[in-house]
Formats: C-alpha cells, sequence, structure tokens
C-alpha cells in the first residue's frame, strides 16, 4: 500500500524538517572574523559556588539585570551576545573602556523611579549608567532608606529601587572583577580566588607583582586589554595562552564541563522546544478542522512525529543538566517546571499511542508548551542550576521523593487536561462519539490512578527525607499540605467513582479541579509566606494563577451547562 | 454466610439504596453487617475526603498568622475548629487582588470537623466497608493492602503525637551539655544555690503561667502571682519606651529592660525562628510581704549575658529565671568541634558538621562521633540531628528526638505502593486484555 506507506514515512520527513526550520530561526551567527568570543565564553570560571562556564555567568546575570534577556542592543543597532556584554563591563572600570557606560541594559519599568532619575518612558525600559549616572548618589541615598524598611513593609517603589541598586552592584562587582572568580586554584589546597585575591596572595607571599608572576593573572589582564584596544589577533593569542593555562590547572574533565554547559546555552532547547510544542499543537488543531480525510491523519501524525522529537531533545537536554549539576532532575522550581513539561509529554504520546485522534497530542503540546513557558518566566532569576542548601544536598530519600511527587503533579496535570479534552469536545457534540467520549474518560480514569499512586508514594517519600534529615516525618507545613491536596483529591475522584457518585462527565471535571489543586500545591504554597505585599515577579505569577483558576472554572462551568449528564454510570469495576 | 449475599449487601449499601434482597433468617453476623452498613458508604467516603480537604486548605491559610503548632492543635489534632472568615479575606487579598484593606468581620466564620474527628471517622468507615463490602479475596489483596497501609500512616501519626519528644541541644564548642531544651515551653525556675556541690531547682510549667493566675506551693519559699505572660515578645530600649504604659517592673532586670507582646512566629514565616515568652510575675513573701514586681524573659535567660534575677527571702537569695523548657538526660554530650563548610565564595552552606564525644557512664559509653546533615547520632532510642549553629559558628545546636513510631510511615509506604501496583495493575491489565479482545 503505497498511500499508507507515504503517510506513515511523511509525517516524519516533515516533522524534521519543522524541527530544523524553527531551530535555525531566531539564531546569530557570530562574524567567523575577528574575536574568538565563543572560546572565550568556555572558559570556566567560579560564581555563586559552582564552576561555570564565563558564558553561563554573562547570561545570568545580563539576564538579572537586563530582565529577562540575554542579548542586548548596541548604540549602533546590532544584537550582540551575553558574553560581549560582560568583556564590554569587565573593561570598563579597571581598563576605562567607556564604550560599556553607554550599553542600554538596566530595565527600570517602575515610573516613580524613572522619574526619580529623571528618564522618560521609552520602549523596552532599559537604560544604560550613563543615563543613570547623574542621579546615582540620590539613587543610593533612596536605597539606603528603604533598606531599612521592614521587607514586608515596603512598597512597589522601594522594592524596585532596591532591585535596581542590585542590579547596579552587580554590575559594579564584574567591573570591579570581583565576580566571577576568575583565577583558578594553583594546587590542591588552593582556591578560586578574584584578580585581587591572587594580587593579595602573592604580596603575603612576598612577591612584588603579582601580575608577572602569575600567568593566569597576567593571561586575563592581557585579554581584556586586547579587548579594550580592540586588537584581535592580540585576544585570540592570549586567549589561545590563557586556556592552556587554565586546563592544566582545574583539569580536562572542568574544562569540557564548562565547554559543554557553553554550547547546552547556545542551543537553547528549552527555549526552542516552547516553539516546537506550539507548532505541533496548531498541526493537532489543523487535524482536527480537516477531519476524517487523508490530511488530517497527516496532520495528526506529523503532530505526533513532531512533539516524539521535541521529547527526544527535551529528554537530552533534562540529562545535560543533571550531567552539568550531577544532581537528580528536580532541584528547583525551575528544574521542576522542566521535568514536568516533560513527563506530561511523555504521557500525552502514551496516551496518543493508546487512542489515536489527536487527543494525547494536544494534551502533549499544551502541557509541554506551557511548562516550558513557565520555567522561561522562572530562569530571569539568575542561575538554574544554582547550588542547593547544605539541608537539600543530595540524598537517596530527597531525590526520590522530588522524583515521584514531581511525576505525581505530572500525572495529575495530564488527568486535568484529557478532563478539559472531554469538556472542549463535548461542548461541539457532533464531533464527540459516545464510545469516543467513554474511552476519553477510562484513559482519565488509568492516569489518574497513576496520578494517585505517584502522589502518594512521593509525599511519604517526603516524610521519609524529613524523619532521616531532622526526625519529624510530618510537620504539617504549607507544602506538606499542598502534596497531600493532591493525595486525597485523587484518591477523591477513585472513591467517588468506585461508588457511582460521579459519571463519565462528573469524572471530567472533578479532573479538571484537580488541575486548580495541582497549581495551589505548585506555587500557590510558595505565594503565603511572601505576604500579601509582593510585587514585581511574583505578581506576575499571582496574575497568571488567578487566570489560570478562572479559566478552569469557566470550562467546570462549560462542562456542568453543555454536556448533558450522561445516563449510565460507568460500572463498577470489581 | 454465604459470599454471593454479602457481595449484594455490599452493591447495595453503595448506592444507598435500601437492601432489595429477600429476607433472610437473622443471624448475629448479619445483624452485625446490618449495624455497620451505613457506616460502610462511598458517599460517606467521599464527603469526608471533602471535609480532610478543606481541613487541610484552611489549615495552610491559617498559618499566614498563627505559629504551626497552634494550627496543628487548633485544626488537625482537634475535634472541631472554627474557622475565621477574615482567612478567606486573606486568602483573596493575596491571589484575587481583594483590597488589604478590607477586614471581615471577627464574629463571622464556619465549623469544621477537626483532624482528630475526620480520622477516627475515615478508619471507622474504612473498617465498617471492609466487614460489609468486601470480600477477602485475592482480587482485593491490592485494596487492603493500600488501606492496611493508610491505617498504619495514622497509627504512627498518633503515636508520634502522643510519644514523640522533641528538643534541641545547644553546645558550645570545647563545651558540653546533659540536658534538651523544648522551644515549644518554657518554664519559671525558682533556684536555690545555697548548696556548694548542687542547685536545687524548682519549676512551674507554662500551663500554671497565665495572668491572674497565682501560684502558691510547699516547695516555692514565695508565691508567685503572673501580671502578665506574653507568648512572644520584644524588647524595647529604655528610650523607646512609651511615656503612657507605665512599666509593671518594680525590681529587678525590669527595671532596665521592658518588653511588649509581639505577634507569635506565623507558620508560613519565610525564616523558621522560635517565640520568646515573656512574663511580668509578683513576688508575695511568706508572711504577705509584696517582694516587688519582676520581669522574668526568654530574652533575658537565654539570650543575654545579664546576671540572674535574685529575690532574697527571709535572708536566703533564690534566683528567678524564665528558660526553655529543660529535660536533664543521663548522657552528656561535649562538642570537640564545629564545621561550617561553604561552597567557595558564597555565602551558601555546604556541610555542617558537629564532631561530639557521647558519654553515657551508666551504660558504660564514651564514644567519639560526628553528626552531619542527613547523618544523624542515634543513642537510646533517640536520634540527634544536626540543626543549627550558634553565631560565629561558636557551637552547635542538635535537634534531639524520641519517636517509637518512626518505623511505620516506611512500612506503611511499601505496604500502599505495592497495594496500588497490584490494584491498579489489575485494572490496566482487564482494560489492556478487554481492548485486545475487541
Amino acid at each position: 500500500m503505497k498511500s499508507s506507506l507515504l503517510l506513515r514515512v511523511a509525517p516524519w520527513v516533515a516533522a524534521v524538517v519543522l524541527v530544523i526550520v524553527l531551530g535555525m530561526s531566531g539564531r546569530h551567527r557570530q562574524s567567523s572574523t575577528g574575536m574568538d568570543l565563543d572560546a572565550f565564553g568556555r572558559l570556566p570560571v567560579v560564581d555563586r559556588g559552582r564552576v561555570k562556564p564565563m558564558d553561563t555567568m554573562a547570561r545570568n546575570a545580563l539576564m538579572v539585570i537586563s530582565g529577562g534577556r540575554t542579548t542586548y542592543v548596541d548604540p549602533e543597532q546590532k544584537t550582540q551576545p551575553a558574553i560581549r556584554w560582560l568583556l564590554e563591563t569587565m573593561t570598563s572600570r579597571l581598563l576605562e573602556n567607556r564604550s560599556a557606560d553607554e550599553i542600554k541594559c538596566f530595565r527600570i519599568e517602575n515610573d516613580q523611579l524613572l522619574s526619580l532619575l529623571d528618564l522618560k518612558r521609552r520602549e523596552g525600559l532599559r537604560y544604560s549608567l550613563v543615563e543613570i549616572g547623574p542621579k546615582i548618589e540620590e539613587l543610593a541615598e533612596q536605597a539606603e532608606r528603604a533598606r531599612k524598611q521592614e521587607p514586608a513593609t515596603r512598597d512597589l517603589y522601594q522594592v524596585k529601587l532596591l532591585e535596581l541598586a542590585e542590579h547596579l552592584q552587580l554590575a559594579f562587582m564584574i567591573a570591579k572583577l570581583e565576580t566571577p572568580l576568575l583565577i583558578p586554584p594553583t594546587g590542591a589546597d588552593d582556591s578560586w580566588t578574584t584578580l585581587l585575591g591572587a594580587a593579595r596572595k602573592a604580596v603575603a607571599a612576598g612577591k612584588e607583582d603579582p601580575s608577572v608572576d602569575d600567568p593566569a593573572v597576567r593571561g586575563i589582564i592581557t585579554m581584556l586589554r586586547a579587548y579594550r584596544d580592540h586588537d584581535d589577533a592580540a585576544f585570540n593569542t592570549a586567549l589561545a595562552d590563557y586556556s592552556k593555562v587554565v586546563r592544566l590547572r582545574v583539569g580536562d574533565p572542568e574544562v569540557e564541563k564548562a565547554s559543554f554547559e557553553a554550547s547546552f546555552n547556545d542551543l537553547q532547547p528549552f527555549y526552542y522546544g516552547m516553539y516546537f510544542y506550539a507548532a505541533a499543537f496548531m498541526l493537532t488543531a489543523f487535524g482536527w478542522v480537516l477531519a476524517k480525510g487523508p490530511s488530517g491523519l497527516f496532520c495528526n501524525r506529523t503532530a505526533f512525529a513532531l512533539i516524539a522529537i521535541a521529547l527526544v531533545i527535551h529528554t537530552g537536554a533534562l540529562i545535560s543538566r543533571m550531567y552539568i549539576q550531577g544532581r537528580p532532575p528536580v532541584t528547583n522550581l525551575y528544574s521542576s517546571a522542566v521535568f514536568i513539561g516533560w513527563g506530561c509529554v511523555g504521557l500525552g504520546l502514551i496516551v496518543e499511542a493508546v487512542m489515536g485522534m489527536g487527543v494525547g497530542n494536544a494534551v502533549a503540546a499544551v502541557t509541554g508548551g506551557f511548562s516550558l513557558i513557565i520555567a522561561n518566566f522562572l530562569s530571569s532569576g539568575g542561575d538554574t542550576l544554582e547550588m542547593m542548601q547544605a539541608v537539600l544536598d543530595t540524598n537517596f530519600w530527597l531525590a526520590t521523593h522530588v522524583t515521584c511527587v514531581s511525576l505525581g503533579y505530572t500525572a495529575t496535570f495530564v488527568a486535568g487536561f484529557l478532563g478539559v479534552g472531554y469538556v472542549l469536545w463535548g461542548m461541539g457534540t457532533p464531533l464527540m462519539t459516545r464510545p469516543g467520549g467513554k474511552f476519553l474518560i477510562k484513559v482519565t480514569y488509568g492516569v489518574i490512578c497513576f496520578a494517585t499512586l505517584l502522589s502518594f508514594v512521593g509525599t511519604v517519600l517526603g516524610g521519609i527525607w524529613a524523619d532521616q534529615s531532622w526526625g519529624r516525618f510530618w510537620g504539617w507545613d504549607p507544602k506538606e499540605n499542598g502534596a497531600i491536596l493532591i493525595v486525597v483529591w485523587n484518591a477523591l475522584i477513585l472513591h467517588a467513582r468506585w461508588g457511582g457518585l460521579v459519571k463519565d462527565r462528573g469524572i471530567a471535571l472533578l479532573a479538571i479541579v484537580g488541575n486548580m489543586v495541582t497549581a495551589w500545591s505548585w506555587f500557590g504554597t510558595n505565594q503565603l509566606g511572601i505576604g500579601l505585599r509582593s510585587y514585581g515577579f511574583t505578581s506576575g505569577v499571582l496574575m497568571l494563577l488567578a487566570s489560570y483558576v478562572a479559566s478552569q472554572l469557566i470550562l467546570i462551568a462549560l462542562g456542568l451547562v453543555l454536556i448533558p449528564r450522561a445516563a449510565s454510570g460507568p460500572r463498577r469495576t470489581g | 454466610m454465604s459470599t454471593t449475599s454479602v457481595q449484594k449487601q455490599g452493591d447495595a449499601a453503595a448506592k444507598g439504596a435500601r437492601s432489595r434482597t429477600e429476607p433472610k433468617p437473622m443471624t448475629a453476623g448479619r445483624i452485625l453487617k446490618a449495624a455497620f452498613a451505613p457506616w460502610a458508604s462511598l458517599k460517606l467516603t467521599v464527603t469526608l475526603l471533602v471535609f480532610s480537604m478543606l481541613l487541610v486548605f484552611f489549615g495552610t491559610l491559617a498559618q499566614i498568622d498563627s505559629g504551626i503548632w497552634t494550627v496543628v492543635d487548633q485544626y488537625f489534632w482537634s475535634v472541631w475548629v472554627w474557622v475565621p472568615m477574615q482567612l478567606v479575606v486573606k486568602f483573596g487579598q493575596i491571589f484575587f487582588n481583594v483590597s488589604p484593606t478590607f477586614q471581615a468581620d471577627p464574629s463571622m466564620g464556619f465549623p469544621l470537623p477537626g483532624g482528630f474527628s475526620l480520622g477516627w471517622l475515615l478508619f471507622f468507615n474504612l473498617i465498617a466497608a471492609h466487614l460489609v463490602r468486601f470480600k477477602w479475596s485475592l482480587k482485593r489483596t491490592g485494596i487492603i493492602l493500600v488501606h492496611g497501609g493508610l491505617i498504619l500512616l495514622l497509627v504512627g501519626e498518633f503515636i508520634t503525637r502522643k510519644y514523640a519528644v522533641e528538643g534541641t541541644m545547644t553546645i558550645e564548642e570545647g563545651g558540653s551539655s546533659n540536658f534538651v531544651i523544648d522551644n515549644r515551653k518554657v518554664e519559671l525556675a525558682v533556684i536555690d544555690g545555697s548548696k556548694s556541690d548542687v542547685d536545687e531547682v524548682t519549676v512551674i510549667p507554662q500551663s500554671r503561667l497565665r495572668p491572674k493566675e497565682r501560684i502558691h506551693s510547699e516547695l516555692l519559699p514565695f508565691d508567685v502571682a503572673v501580671r502578665e505572660f506574653y507568648p512572644n515578645s520584644a524588647v524595647s530600649e529604655p528610650e523607646g519606651w512609651a511615656t503612657d504604659s507605665a512599666n509593671p517592673a518594680t525590681a529587678g532586670s525590669g527595671n532596665r529592660v521592658k518588653v511588649v507582646a509581639a505577634p507569635v512566629i506565623s507558620g508560613t514565616a519565610s525564616e523558621q525562628k522560635v517565640d520568646l515568652p515573656s512574663a511580668y510575675v509578683s513576688i508575695t513573701g511568706p508572711k504577705g510581704e509584696d517582694l516587688g514586681t519582676y520581669l522574668v524573659s526568654v530574652w533575658l535567660s537565654e539570650l543575654s549575658d545579664s546576671p540572674d534575677q535574685v529575690v532574697t527571702v527571709n535572708e536566703h537569695p533564690y534566683r528567678l529565671v524564665l528558660r526553655l523548657r529543660r529535660t536533664y538526660k543521663p548522657y552528656t554530650i561535649q562538642l570537640k568541634d564545629f564545621r561550617h563548610d561553604v561552597y567557595v565564595g558564597t555565602d551558601t552552606p555546604k556541610n555542617y558538621q558537629s564532631d561530639v564525644r557521647l558519654i553515657d557512664s551508666s551504660r558504660g559509653i564514651d564514644r567519639e562521633t560526628s553528626i552531619k546533615m542527613n547523618e544523624p547520632m542515634r543513642h537510646s532510642g533517640e536520634t540527634f540531628y544536626q540543626s543549627s549553629f550558634l553565631p560565629g559558628d561558636r557551637g552547635t545546636v542538635l535537634q534531639v528526638v524520641k519517636n517509637p513510631g518512626w518505623v511505620l510511615p516506611y512500612l506503611s509506604c511499601i505496604l500502599v505502593a505495592v497495594g496500588m501496583l497490584v490494584q491498579f495493575g489489575q485494572h490496566l491489565y482487564g482494560f489492556l486484555s478487554r481492548r485486545a479482545a475487541s
């Protein structure tokens, strides 16, 4: 059968083409001539307690300062990578490279703050040091006053003021070469240090001129000087020499790891994943509109293939993060979003493989896409591979707990989105066949069983970890309560079904409520501690949460009004 | 009895309808089942689960203002709880942009069954369901394992609540300690230090330290009248003393320091701190003479170097101290070294470690060991965890826990996990084989 073979192979070819096209778009290539900024970005440094490539350091710092960007626009209106911003900043004070002060990278969005600085609102809301400079003393004085205020009683202006002060501080630290730690250790009993630290050590050891003595110090200074003088050849030579020194001092594995991380940054797998999932969703929707014909089937299969490829990339990216960090996949809120997204996509694909019809595709694409959008949002806080506090340091129970609970959240979300699918599908009544709807609910039921198992085991493992760490199995704290709510909710759905209290529609609607319960446990409980006066980033999260809850409530209402109550309930299972 | 009739009754109970089976001769078992039937309903289960969720949810919200232990007592270990409407308002303020100045009427609220009631009701519901509805067969193994595991979990929580003892032991580097303090309770100690080798200590527990309480005892050299008791307090320096509120203290440290009531530390506070109680107590001598009103405070006893306050009765000095409740132990722990490693170039802690020497002459033990994060030391039914440290890394704070029920959650987890795997595995198998057949 030629046509069926075509329908089997062609979607994969189309998906690969899509991945390549989407993956290439938006990437800016660095010019091959000139300074080797790429190699400079791969150099290992220590920042916030871990060895990372210069590139990660640059991206994170710029991201924090500029409110979520890893590039900037130079005065000639060209988009430049974060690593160039880092070099500009590093040469700005000690080597008096004044062009750095012209870079518009500080995001200021508060009107009162802008008026304090005598600045006008402009598109992008990013401003340079030259623009902030005239009012910097006043800013410092205001910030000092705000700092004395109890955190809970600060108003929006003060919060934003302190944020800007912190961002300026970070830029100054980099400019004065006080962060990151640039100079690698010279021996086993030595540790990473700053230029100044290396100089102090040299003086303490009775040497007069540290820069002549330490090849690493000399290397850094030569590179920065060459950068300031726009001397490409000298920069590249110094870089090559310095790379050798670093390799000698920290060993090949660390150098390779840092270099790997820089490549990982450059690929941005999670960022492009959003586009893959979005495209897959559109394809699925097309498939539904085109319905029965071969073109509909083609769209649906292409979506499946695209999601499968995206999942492979997603998996690779997760493994890469584990390799870089040497930790289990979930270590903070960002990584939980990435991991839960991964689980949702995997489950969605399984559902699709069992059911067909595009429902699994839709669940995978929507949950995968949204979780990556959330992750992208969360990453603006800085390093997503941060070191963990001692109490969270890796431990068998903690690792299994976090993984299990995340998968439990995942399954609850997937069940919820299948419920959403049921409601949306059922509203356009001619599309949903009775057996089709029943089948969808059977799959939802299966996913809820899975969710109950994982969330329960995950929650109890969390208790066991707590027992191991501080001798208290259960403490009724907000995070624990959030986890137990999910378990109880899933158990409730199962019991309601077994008792015949709900039928197909009821299960779908309860599963949608599960979406809200999960959102509460994942994000809501975190917000309580911050208190009533939380602004800025967190208020963005709150808006998102509130509108998410509202959308789920609307879906439930629609389901109640528009879908007729099924005449007969499901058979009680034996 | 036949298994079929049990099955029918079970189905009827599940649907909440009257049994339609033919009248059968009454047996003891049948009567028992009829009595249990209403308890076995799945409607009851679902209702109880809904209430459990509401309780957990409001018990979480309550922690915005109240301490975690207060909430545990009020919500999770109570028969019923009155939930103030203000909690709902707070929820709206945080998540739905309700005006921060809006206040609910303090008298408004609603009752919820507490954790204690729900726990027992769920327990009866579960037992009844198994007695009435389920036949004990291989097919039911999964359900029985799951529910057995859950009961173990409840029992474990019960044992922990009733019998677990938690406290902390603070030891300075080079020093040693033989008592555990309870951060959640204070006691008023009256110390007779006149004997050269031992101190004679009489303590008044926190439960008696209520305003207007008058404490008279044979064991005490004087009467103590509690004027004020603050579960948490803050120190105000003399220059900050409000002119309109008089200082209750007439003697001792209270002449130098004044405290004011402070809100208790809430459960959602991002940094867990402990409450620091204070009290003003009036002392009356044996002949009814007024010996003054004293400020006693954890601020003075645990957090300052000021000397003890002395009350003199019949030319005999007694020290008066409000301190965190102490329990003396038959062993001594000596801190040889405390280590606090950080990630290079940051303040992020990487490792906390206490190198200690444990001396228990009653058991003939004298050994050295180290206590780290996630690596506790166990001794005579107690477990010692690395919990915190003194400022400037001068010493360590160990969490000391005795919990006879600690093993139950582990068993429960295994039982429930295996049970669910069996149960859902059966479902999945049935589902897949029906699909294969069609």
